[in-house]
């Protein structure tokens, strides 16, 4: 993968997610894994946590969005080239000149981009619903964050992918990661509520980073150094995520064209 | 040799009830049904029970732990008997079926029979789990009244799941209407949020959904309550299952009627 492919096809990147938003929004379950499923976990922490005080609504609105970017990556991301293979357009996204990792970056950004619809509609429900009084304690850190948990998150897809589509066996267990993660990356509720042999774990995800940024800045008042370290971590998961991808996407795409399994389940 | 019409269809009953139960994971392997049947509602369950013992400072985790656990039978309930229903149109069956003079009924409610047995082992996994992982104490549990209390339950369940599975005729999205009345069994059951603390025109829809009385029940058995005391939470638990079915009975026998009508059998 080469890495200014991004920046050279730019266009590309933009005109493959604006498509992909377009259909993705007419989608049933695209649509509750952004906007209802995290609103329903929003409504539930809402009840659950009202007695914890301080800025909990805050911390339900960041936590709730992450469950919807969780899943939504997982379910959709994690399906980006499956998908082009059931609707017959896989050959074709393959055999353009454009590089086919650009193309499902560009899936992989819309994914991402409206999945913070489920922070918005999360937000909208504290505030008007619910009756809370939002702010966020430190507002330009949270969109930095934000945009670095982005990236992060769609790197991390970048993996997921082809991963997915190369090896089945793994894709069966897909709905059973959707709430380990909500789990592992204290997503509503911090991690050493956990075992102690979880925390390792944790610390390889990069949802985990983000959480913990994310939060940080929306309502703990987190030191700066303390965001800079998980924003190093977010930037070098992403990184490391590239590098992996970028060997996942030639293995599967030579393994395709060797096997000609390209449209083949 | 001429069979009479009870055998007949206990014969019906048994074998729709197989093969659509065989049809809907014959594709599958079983690691795909431990990952989607067994693991998946295991982590949701440890998810609502560690952000309950968040949320009430870990004094509550058996509370959290028996609500989520019997929230499972909606698992089979809900998604397996929708698709068990809504499999005949997908699959290309549905013609044949409303073809066959069998007895609609018998038809009808054998698509639920393997998902309640297979939604109690769903629920005894998971308080198998609690008690094993989150030190769930059932000391004073009698057990065969809370066996009972989860076959009730989850009969209750593929209650709604039967109607939902006729909704699923007439819509396409039914992915989103199965994940949308799942989820929000999480909030009206009671399985997480105490019924009393809801909103009240909340409390009066939970009171109407199936699960609301059974997971209240399996706490009280748990809390050492005798069988005696939640009988009539039991009794109604299954009436509701009851309604739900036949509703869902007699919206298949409509949209077949309407179907055949229309030519629409296969549309949406």
């Amino acid at each position: 993968m080469n890495y200014f492919n991004f920046f050279k096809y730019w266009r590309t990147v933009l005109i493959v997610a604006e498509m992909s938003i377009r259909t993705q929004l007419s989608d049933g379950f695209v649509l509750f894994a952004i906007v209802f499923q995290p609103m329903i976990i929003a409504i539930l922490a809402l009840f659950m946590l009202k007695d914890k005080g301080g800025d909990f609504a805050m911390f339900v609105v960041v936590g709730s969005g992450l469950t919807g970017l969780w899943s939504s990556l997982l379910f959709v991301s994690g399906s980006s080239i499956s998908v082009e293979r059931w609707t017959g357009t896989l050959e074709s996204l393959v055999g353009v000149p454009t590089p086919f990792d650009v193309i499902v970056f560009g899936k992989n950004l819309a994914n991402v981009f409206q999945s913070l619809l489920s922070m918005v509609f999360s937000y909208a429900l504290a505030a008007w619903i619910f009756g809370y009084s939002l702010t966020l304690s430190q507002p330009v850190l949270f969109f930095v964050t934000l945009l670095l948990s982005m990236f992060a998150f769609i790197c991390f897809g970048l993996t997921i992918a082809p991963v997915f589509v190369m090896y089945r066996s793994i894709q069966q267990w897909q709905n059973a990661m959707e709430f380990p993660v909500y789990i592992l990356c204290g997503f509503l509720f911090p991690i050493a509520l956990l075992p102690g042999w979880t925390t390792p774990i944790s610390y390889l995800l990069p949802p985990y980073w983000a959480a913990l940024a994310l939060h940080g800045t929306s309502t703990a008042r987190m030191p700066f150094q303390q965001t800079a370290f998980c924003w190093i971590m977010m930037i070098l998961f992403s990184l490391i995520d590239l590098a992996i991808a970028s060997q996942l996407f030639k293995f599967m795409l030579y393994k395709a064209r060797v096997d000609a399994t390209l449209d083949v389940e | 040799m001429r069979m009479n019409s009870a055998t007949r269809n206990l014969r019906l009953f048994l074998q729709g009830t197989l093969l659509s139960y065989m049809a809907l994971f014959a594709w599958l392997r079983p690691v795909t049904y431990m990952a989607s049947k067994v693991l998946m509602p295991l982590a949701q369950m440890f998810f609502f029970v560690f952000l309950g013992s968040y949320a009430s400072s870990g004094k509550n985790a058996d509370w959290f732990v028996i609500g989520n656990a019997i929230q499972i039978a909606s698992v089979s309930g809900i998604f397996g008997v929708t698709f068990s229903i809504g499999g005949d149109r997908d699959a290309g069956t549905l013609p044949y079926l409303f073809g066959t003079p069998s007895n609609r009924f018998v038809i009808f409610f054998g698509r639920a029979f393997m998902h309640v047995i297979d939604g109690m082992i769903g629920v005894v996994v998971a308080l198998t789990w609690g008690v094993l992982l989150m030190g769930l104490d059932l000391s004073r549990t009698d057990l065969p009244a809370l066996g009972l209390t989860i076959l009730i339950t989850t009969f209750s369940t593929c209650g709604l799941g039967l109607l939902m599975g006729c909704l699923s005729l007439l819509t396409a999205n039914v992915m989103f209407v199965n994940n949308f009345v799942y989820f929000s069994l999480l909030i009206f059951s009671g399985a997480n949020i105490e019924i009393a603390t809801l909103p009240a025109w909340m409390q009066a829809v939970s009171s109407a959904l199936p699960l609301t009385r059974g997971i209240a029940s399996a706490r009280a058995l748990a809390a050492g309550v005798p069988l005696g005391e939640i009988s009539s939470l039991l009794f109604s638990e299954l009436g509701i299952g009851l309604i739900y079915g036949m509703l869902g009975y007699l919206l298949f026998a409509w949209f077949e009627h309407q179907a055949k009508q229309r030519g629409t059998l296969e549309t949406v």
